[in-house]
């Protein structure tokens, strides 16, 4: 899979889990902060996040300064997940 | 305990005023699901996205309410079921996923005091919060414990209290299977004529501002009452007594509220029930909304805008009622064993 096909399939993911409403992957912006940002994001979906990565891609993120810098936007996600995915 | 405002989410567009113009939707399914309103148009978007159905349809029915009341000092709900679909995929994942890391929003969505916790936060009330899970008595609970509220405030209070239910595909065929639900399908115009045995499903959402004085009430609930696993004599010993109480004979109760169903095994109940006052005028409601657990609090709703004398231009819902009532009788059960009795009077 290309990076670019990774951003694809993570920002469909990331709809389905959220249930996002009427947002499309191509309004999401891989730079955009996802907490804090257009998105509004809170914590309840970071963990909705960490299960979709640990679902998904087979990735446990377990320590929380790792995840803090994992889960800042698309790009610094998807590049954990090409990094370390599982399956 | 006073009635001061009364709204609905349910089968038929009473979040609308074409409800009250006449307009009847018809129902030709095994299952009479709600007419939703656009959520989206008064909930954030960062929360609607997370909400289940009894959430939203409560949030829907409850909003209009906040808005256009002053803040009440808390929240009663009452529902059999809550957030089930939630419920249902949550314990899913359980199965699906082994046992491993869940998602938290299936689990928050599944409580059924999600949508009183929701409330509280959307409009910022700390106040009393409690929701009542009691099967088919969850709403008559609910009012119950808003008497007891207000017998022990000092000051003039109010409060939200409703009822919610949603349909679920899960919860609806075990249902069936236990033969609450009728097998053939039925249009809601024929529901009541039917004898055969079950009823078909509903959902929906009530909800009331009640308060302590009567200041801008128009009614006064002044009675609920529950049985459970009555004999006819004793159901009728019980409305004898909460007439006593009330200090009223059979003739002052001038229109019954029924919650008829069409299920041949227990309508005979709600037939005990007008034998026992013939002078009344009386009107059903499952036909519009179906039979769930708390449908009684659209009964109640049904009695309120009778009362406010709301729906001249609905003759389906009026039944035979012919003119503004001045007090009603408000009577449901639910499988021949949990009886539920609300008594309303008019002020105005």
């Amino acid at each position: 899979m290309t990076r670019e096909e990774v951003i694809v399939e993570f920002k469909n993911h990331l709809i389905q889990y959220l249930n996002l409403l009427d947002t499309t992957p191509e309004q999401i912006n891989n730079e955009e902060p996802l907490f804090g940002g257009d998105l509004g994001l809170d914590s309840i979906d970071s963990v909705e996040l960490i299960v979709l990565l640990d679902r998904e891609y087979g990735i446990k993120i377990k320590n929380p300064t790792e995840g803090r810098q994992i889960l800042v936007d698309v790009n610094t996600i998807v590049d954990y997940i090409i990094a370390n995915r599982t399956k | 305990m006073f009635l001061k405002d009364a709204f609905a989410i349910s089968p038929q567009k009473t979040f609308n005023s074409t409800f009250e113009e006449g307009d009847f939707v018809v129902h030709e399914s095994k299952t009479f699901k709600v007419i939703d309103a656009d959520y989206a148009e008064f909930i954030p978007p960062s929360l609607l996205r997370r909400m289940g159905k009894a959430v939203k349809m409560g949030i829907g029915a409850a909003l209009p309410l906040m808005k256009r009341n002053a803040k009440t000092d808390g929240i009663i709900i009452g529902t059999a079921n809550g957030g089930l679909e939630n419920c249902i995929n949550f314990l899913n994942q359980i199965v699906d996923y082994n046992e491993g890391m869940l998602t938290p929003t299936h689990f928050v969505q599944s409580t059924p005091n999600a949508l009183a916790g929701q409330l509280a936060l959307m409009y910022d009330n700390p106040g009393y919060n409690v929701t009542h899970v009691n099967g088919s008595l969850s709403f008559e609970n609910a009012l119950v414990d808003a008497e007891l509220f207000f017998s022990e405030q000092e000051n003039p209070s109010s409060l939200i209290v409703g009822a919610v239910e949603e349909i679920s595909d899960y919860n609806y065929n075990i249902d069936l299977q236990a033969g609450r639900y009728k097998k053939e399908q039925l249009s809601n115009q024929d529901l009541l004529n039917s004898s055969t045995d079950g009823s078909v499903c509903g959902e929906g959402a009530s909800m009331f501002i009640v308060a302590s004085s009567p200041e801008d009430a128009y009614a006064e609930i002044c009675a609920v009452e529950q049985l459970t696993y009555p004999s006819e004599h004793e159901l009728s010993e019980r409305i004898a007594s909460l007439l006593a109480k009330n200090e009223l004979n059979v003739e002052d109760v001038d229109a019954l509220v029924l919650g008829k169903s069409g299920d041949g095994r227990y309508d005979g109940w709600y037939d005990h029930v007008t034998q026992l006052f013939p002078n009344a005028e009386f009107t059903y409601y499952k036909n519009f909304v179906g039979e769930y657990r708390t449908s009684s609090a659209f009964g109640l709703y049904l009695a309120s805008e009778l009362v406010r004398n709301k729906l001249v231009n609905h003759p389906e819902l009026m039944g035979n009622i012919s003119k503004q009532p001045k007090t009603v009788l408000l009577y449901n059960q639910f499988d021949g064993v949990r009886h539920g009795l609300i008594l309303l009077k008019r002020l105005v």
